[in-house]
């Protein structure tokens, strides 16, 4: 156990790296509620899709040795359109079949389960399991005393990007209202013309999209292997619990909070622990604030 | 002198920034037949949540005979003796009628000792209850008005010694109506339980029950004889308008 | 079931146990795969497909079970280590009850899933700091036969066990927090307790299991023992043979035992992606599983066709 009495410098580089990771949870999570709060489903692959985008930036920046901020674009394209593609083929039948929205809930969590196997394995053969990452900006900065990488800090400023526009855009336009409307107020909205023929595969598509977005900023910080993605989806459902089912900022609050106690604890403890320590903030958040630390 | 079964006092519940009850004063006896009217938004159903357990009031003290179970979890009311219907009949829609009334008598201590069978208390109760021919279908392919009925029967496989019905004749003919709550009157007295009725259908309650007890905005309007209440001026003006009981 | 049935189901049971003398190496390994993935499936689906909270802590289960059997078999007899890695099982079970058994179902889920992953790193961090190594050598191994036998015992008692639940008030109890909690609440039952204790009852044989078949791997570690595989194979095996009745795990059992010896070797990553298909295809066109295209007159023993809650929105 490291002790307590820590330079401003190392300070700054907890604080900094807990932010970055905060701002990345934060983004799966929102990815991952905004599923939830629409559809009611609880991918369960989630962390799979960060992973898939995070091989599809890997693959194609040491094809082409292009710049891989051009593949963030892609690589959320690519996973709309997977999105599309399985809520069409798979969920859409899911919703059809089930007798109530539990039976629903229950089948859904056997498929994505399912779906968890197909794509870690298909990673696998594809990359094979050890482990992949490439350098990207990785030439030093300094700023008021303290040494940061400079991707670091650019993917910290993409990930505050992400998620602001995000709420922005939910806030701002026309679909984000609609689709507001729908998690607040099913029946509402749908009496007031919202559409839920268009807007769940949407909402689908977009949480795959973030999951896939995240997953290619972490390849330009970390290590990439197939078997990355699940700790994300656990990391993530606790930032959703932290947050509030269904509240977006509250995720984003609930990412930054959760990825600047990880690194704390990470550094005043040991590695191994992060996950017991998630764990553990969670079990607490759970028996004395169950709806979310910002509940009203 | 004995507690009386249900004691509620200056009892509130609210919701965020609404009132479902307050002030709510009121007692019941072990064997009283009381019906709950009172226009939509009352309370009536929240007074029942709070008397089965389902809601924990805001303020004020509630008491089944003589123990206060404020904060308890829902099955220690009916372990103490109240069991209820829902306003939209909550059968176990997978199940059996059967396995829905013998649910009740499962559960460690219902069945008078080892010698009674289940399978025979359970039929006792369906042909109470006319399901006997029924029993096998899946309770959720039944009609809602069959399945109160059914509920009725899971309420009482828990020999429960408070009876919450809500709005069990809703839907039906004044016919159908009567003859629920002739069922309804004769249950009470082979069990000898308290009967709480909300109910719509003011006029069949009214000939039924001996109490009524009147909600309006959360509050207790009136309570009384069903002779006395349809009279009360307050309570016409209330509720009963033009269609007072004559 | 009638006279012949458990005739032929005994009459089976025992060919089974007299494999070792008339069966080579192969042929009792693969017997033995079968039927762990039968114990396995019997355990989850007494729990999860009665009361519709699907659990996906049978790796961790029997991660902890292959744990206590490292740890006791050097100085206890087999029996013994079979009944440590049982209770060790069921103590996470109620430790992890107490925790995530009242949340609805998706988060208990997810949760009991990462479980695994948390006791891979936890164990994994205890071991290098208190004994220095992660993983742990099998000394004192019994033969073949021997852990065949346990692991065949312990699936006709998961077997049994599924059985009993199923007629028994407990299992009805299991079925109606299946189909509406609340509802069963108001009605007297206490569900908590109830869940609990269901959940550490699917522990016990799932943690047995971990005891016996660690041993034949002679070495572990938290990665080898914490596999998720384990979990994915019981709910593959429960879903696609049939959670509602008890030939369902069992068919199941012996259709992906067979097909795993004949792919796993050659197509090991193919083979995982094959079953993850065959999962959902199972669930979107037959959710009842194979054992239900089987005509049967009995009702079934446990099912879950319905769902916990009345009405679709009532709970937040």
């Amino acid at each position: 156990m490291t002790t307590l009495l820590a330079s401003p410098s190392l300070i700054g580089d907890l604080v900094i790296n807990g932010l970055l990771i905060g701002g990345l949870y934060a983004i799966v999570a929102m990815g991952l509620n905004l599923q939830y709060g629409m559809l009611r489903i609880l991918n369960i692959a989630h962390g799979e899709f960060l992973m898939i985008g995070a091989f599809i930036t890997y693959t194609l920046k040491v094809a082409t040795g292009a710049n891989p901020l051009w593949f963030l674009p892609l690589s959320a394209i690519a996973m709309f359109a997977f999105g599309l593609l399985l809520h069409a083929t798979v969920f859409r039948r899911l919703s059809a079949i089930s007798a109530s929205l539990d039976i629903m809930e229950e089948k859904s969590l056997i498929v994505g389960f399912g779906l968890l196997f197909i794509l870690q394995n298909a990673a696998v053969l594809i990359w094979g399991s050890d482990l992949h990452g490439y350098d990207f900006m990785t030439e030093t900065v300094r700023f008021g005393g303290v040494t940061f990488t400079a991707n670091r800090l650019l993917v910290l400023a993409l990930a505050v990007l992400v998620s602001g526009g995000l709420i922005a855009a939910l806030r701002l336009t026309l679909i984000g209202k609609a689709i507001r409307a729908m998690v607040q107020a099913p029946l509402g909205a749908m009496l007031v013309g919202v559409n839920t023929g268009t807007l769940h595969p949407f909402c689908f598509a977009v949480g795959l999209a973030l999951a896939g977005l995240a997953g290619s900023l972490l390849s330009m910080i970390y290590l990439i292997s197939p078997d990355m993605g699940t700790p994300y989806l656990i990391t993530a459902l606790i930032v959703i619990t932290l947050g509030g089912l269904g509240s977006l900022t509250g995720s984003m609050a609930g990412g930054i909070i959760l990825g600047l106690v990880e690194t704390f604890g990470v550094y005043f403890f040991d590695p191994s622990l992060k996950i017991s320590l998630s764990y553990a903030v969670f079990v607490l958040v759970l028996l004395f604030r169950p709806r979310g630390l910002f509940a009203r | 002198m004995p507690y009386p079964m249900i004691a509620l006092d200056d009892l509130a519940v609210r919701f965020g920034g609404v009132a479902a009850l307050s002030g709510v004063t009121f007692t019941a006896g072990a064997s009283e037949f009381i019906g709950v009217i009172g226009p939509n938004g009352a309370g009536k159903t929240t007074l029942f949540n709070v008397i089965s357990g389902m809601v924990s009031p805001s303020a004020g003290a509630f008491r089944i005979d003589g123990v206060d179970l404020i904060g308890q979890r829902a099955h220690v009311f009916n372990r103490v003796g109240i069991a209820r219907t829902f306003q939209t009949a909550r059968v176990f829609r997978n199940l059996s009628v059967r396995e829905n009334v013998e649910f009740g008598l499962r559960l460690p201590g219902r069945r008078g000792g080892r010698a009674r069978h289940l399978r025979t208390e359970a039929d006792d109760l369906l042909d109470r209850l006319g399901l006997r021919p029924q029993a096998g279908l899946t309770a959720g392919s039944l009609p809602p008005t069959r399945q109160r009925l059914i509920e009725i029967g899971m309420a009482l496989a828990t020999n429960p010694r408070v009876l919450l019905l809500d709005e069990v004749a809703a839907g039906l003919t004044q016919g159908e109506a009567k003859t629920m709550a002739s069922l309804i009157r004769d249950l009470r007295s082979e069990r000898d339980m308290c009967v709480i009725w909300i109910e719509h259908n003011v006029e069949v309650l009214m000939r039924t029950v001996e109490r009524v007890l009147v909600l309006h905005h959360g509050e207790v309007l009136a309570d009384g004889p069903p002779a006395r209440i349809t009279k009360d001026p307050v309570v016409i003006d209330a509720y009963l308008g033009e269609t007072a009981v004559d | 079931m009638r006279r012949t049935g458990w005739i032929l189901c005994a009459a089976i049971i025992a060919c089974l146990a007299a494999l070792p003398w008339f069966g080579s190496n192969f042929t009792i390994s693969l017997a033995l795969s079968i039927t762990m993935y039968a114990g396995l499936a019997l355990s989850w689906a007494m729990f999860s497909g009665t009361t519709g909270y699907i659990a996906l802590s049978s790796s961790a289960f029997f991660g902890v079970g292959a744990y206590a059997c490292a740890i006791l078999l050097e100085s206890w007899p087999w029996p013994i280590v079979i009944l440590g890695g049982a209770l060790t099982a069921a103590l996470l079970a109620l430790l992890l009850g107490l925790c995530v058994l009242h949340l609805r179902g998706t988060y208990f889920a997810i949760l009991t899933f990462g479980i695994s992953e948390l006791l891979k790193n936890l164990v994994g961090y205890v071991e290098k700091s208190q004994f220095g190594t992660v993983g742990r050598m099998m000394l004192g191994v019994p033969s073949l036969s021997v852990i065949y036998w346990t692991v065949l015992g312990l699936a006709v008692a998961a077997a049994i066990i599924y059985w009993a639940v199923a007629r028994s008030d407990f299992g009805a109890a299991l079925r109606a927090i299946g189909s509406d909690e609340d509802r069963a609440a108001t009605l007297g039952l206490n569900v908590r307790n109830t869940k609990i204790a269901a959940f550490c009852l699917s522990a016990i044989i799932p943690g047995s299991l971990g005891a016996a078949v660690a041993v034949r791997w002679t070495y572990i570690d938290p990665q080898i023992v914490f596999n998720p595989f384990i979990v994915f194979q019981t709910v593959l095996v429960a879903t696609i043979g049939g959670a509602s009745r008890l030939a369902g795990p069992v068919l199941g059992a012996v259709v992906f035992g067979l097909l795993e010896e004949l792919l796993r070797l050659h197509f090991a990553h193919y083979y995982l992606i094959l079953l993850g298909i065959l999962l959902i295809l199972s669930v979107l066109y037959v959710p009842n599983g194979l054992a239900s295209l089987i005509p049967s007159r009995r009702p079934q023993l446990l099912h879950r066709a319905g769902g916990k809650h009345a009405l679709p929105n009532d709970r937040s």
